[in-house]
């Protein structure tokens, strides 16, 4: 055998293995199965993402094709289903943009009934929110305020040098101690904040609005700490600091 | 004249303005040790040793091997003023790179080494008991740890005095009473076991059963 012939099987059979390959992957990939497509609607574009997986039972069952905003202001999101899994989305199945602490947002697709017939094209179900991000900053706010006006009422007070303030057993040192005990809780705060940072890496946009909590934790700790800094140098401004050996 | 008022207003403001801030380091320090020294006489001793570390490490920023001497010395304090030992490598790193006359004689008051100490360089409240405890006379002692006002440099006084010289009832008893007034846990335990050791000693055995029997019941 000549060895043109030789280098001319083994081209030959590398080209068709580098093809085999490329169509297996592309099988696997489901470039070509055909999918469905349904579109959804939410009022809000708020926390969606092209791209975003579609999920069923916890398992990826499609992913969001494209978003648009129609002519009324709703959001328009078309999810592409592949034909496989075009089972689970039935006539009375439910959608929900979950959106966890940690974790990717997904929507959820929840059908009670299986039996039931399969969801039409052109139906326009609408999106469920669910969102812990917001839901735990909704939580926190509210005692951000209480501390910023807390803080704020402090200030109004050092002014005021009174013995019922500064005092002992006055106003003052009880608030001092107060906003410690608060500084030091949301200092705690901000490392469960940190560690959640560090858990959820993976979660895009979730993490951002955690970096954002965090930073507004910081920035509350620091103010707090500055005013109990403050006060107790009223306080302490003739009590030795010192330390003494006892 | 109108201009005359204003800049001395404005001096008055800024006089006002200007309060003596303490640096962070020393607020933070001196925090820590009041906080490492209830949190160690409460029985908190993971908290306390984090406070404790915490001050040191605010101490030795300021690079004032005096004041961390000093900080070391509290925590040995502490631990004579509830009958336990303590680990004085730390005291004597320092001690040999600068030595403070003061340190070293309420170092040598820790420890019962009477004989070194200068008793003007001790803190005041102490200064009476050297010599009674050279003396070794018990009873100018009891009347010198009741005349201590702070309670936990009674402690400290009852604590060095039962180690170093004898077991005493009535400063047993004073050392509970303080401990117990301030809600103190871990001298107090230390002191009523140490009551129970002295009455075995005396034969007094019911006495010791009595304060046995309390101590269990304190501490379920």
């Amino acid at each position: 055998m000549s060895r043109e012939y030789k280098v001319g099987i083994f081209v030959i059979c590398a080209a068709a293995l580098v093809l085999l390959a490329l169509l297996f992957l592309a099988v696997e990939k489901g470039l070509f199965s055909t999918s469905h497509t349904y579109t959804l609607s939410s009022r809000t574009g708020d926390g969606f993402t092209v791209g975003m997986p579609v999920v069923f039972s916890g398992f990826d069952i499609g992913k969001v094709h494209s978003l648009e905003l129609n002519d009324k202001g709703v959001v328009l999101i078309q999810i592409s289903i592949p034909d496989k899994h075009v089972k689970w989305i039935k006539e009375d199945s439910f959608f929900v943009l979950y959106r966890p602490l940690i974790g990717a947002a997904r929507i959820v697709v929840n059908t009670d009934n299986l039996e039931s017939p399969p969801m039409p094209e052109s139906k326009v179900a609408e999106v469920f929110v669910v969102n812990d991000i917001n839901d735990a900053i909704e939580k926190i706010q509210p005692l951000l305020e209480t501390i910023e006006r807390l803080s704020r009422k402090v200030d109004d007070m050092a002014s005021k040098a009174d013995e019922q303030v500064f005092g002992k057993e006055g106003t003052l040192p009880q608030i001092n101690k107060i906003l410690k005990d608060v500084a030091g809780k949301l200092e705690k705060l901000e490392t469960t904040v940190d560690n959640l940072n560090k858990i959820s890496k993976d979660a895009s946009e979730g993490t951002q609005d955690l970096g954002a909590l965090r930073a507004d934790i910081d920035e509350v700790a620091q103010t707090l700490n500055k005013v109990s800094r403050d006060i107790d140098a009223l306080l302490y401004k003739k009590k030795n600091t010192e330390i003494r050996l006892p | 004249m109108k201009k005359f008022l204003i800049t001395g207003m404005l001096m008055i403001l800024c006089a006002c303005a200007t309060t003596s801030q303490i640096p962070e380091w020393q607020e933070t320090s001196f925090r820590d040790i009041e906080n490492y020294k209830t949190s160690f006489l409460t029985g908190k001793e993971g908290i306390a040793e984090a406070h404790f570390n915490r001050a040191r490490g605010a101490l030795a920023t300021s690079n004032d091997l005096d004041l961390l001497a000093k900080a070391y010395l509290t925590k040995y304090a502490l631990h004579a003023s509830v009958l336990e030992e303590f680990d004085e490598s730390e005291f004597l790193r320092i001690d040999r790179l600068q030595s403070v006359a003061a340190n070293l004689s309420y170092y040598n008051f820790l420890k019962g080494n009477f004989a070194a100490v200068d008793e003007s360089l001790l803190p005041d409240q102490y200064s009476k008991i050297i010599k009674s405890a050279r003396e070794k006379n018990v009873a100018e002692a009891r009347k010198e740890i009741t005349a201590i006002d702070d309670p936990v440099s009674r402690l400290v006084a009852c604590g060095v005095w039962i180690k170093h010289l004898s077991g005493d009832e009535t400063i047993l008893q004073t050392a509970i009473n303080t401990a117990a007034e301030n809600g103190w846990q871990k001298p107090l335990w230390a002191y009523l076991s140490q009551l129970e050791k002295y009455y075995l000693e005396r034969g007094e055995i019911a006495k010791a059963a009595g304060i046995k029997e309390r101590l269990e019941l304190l501490k379920k």
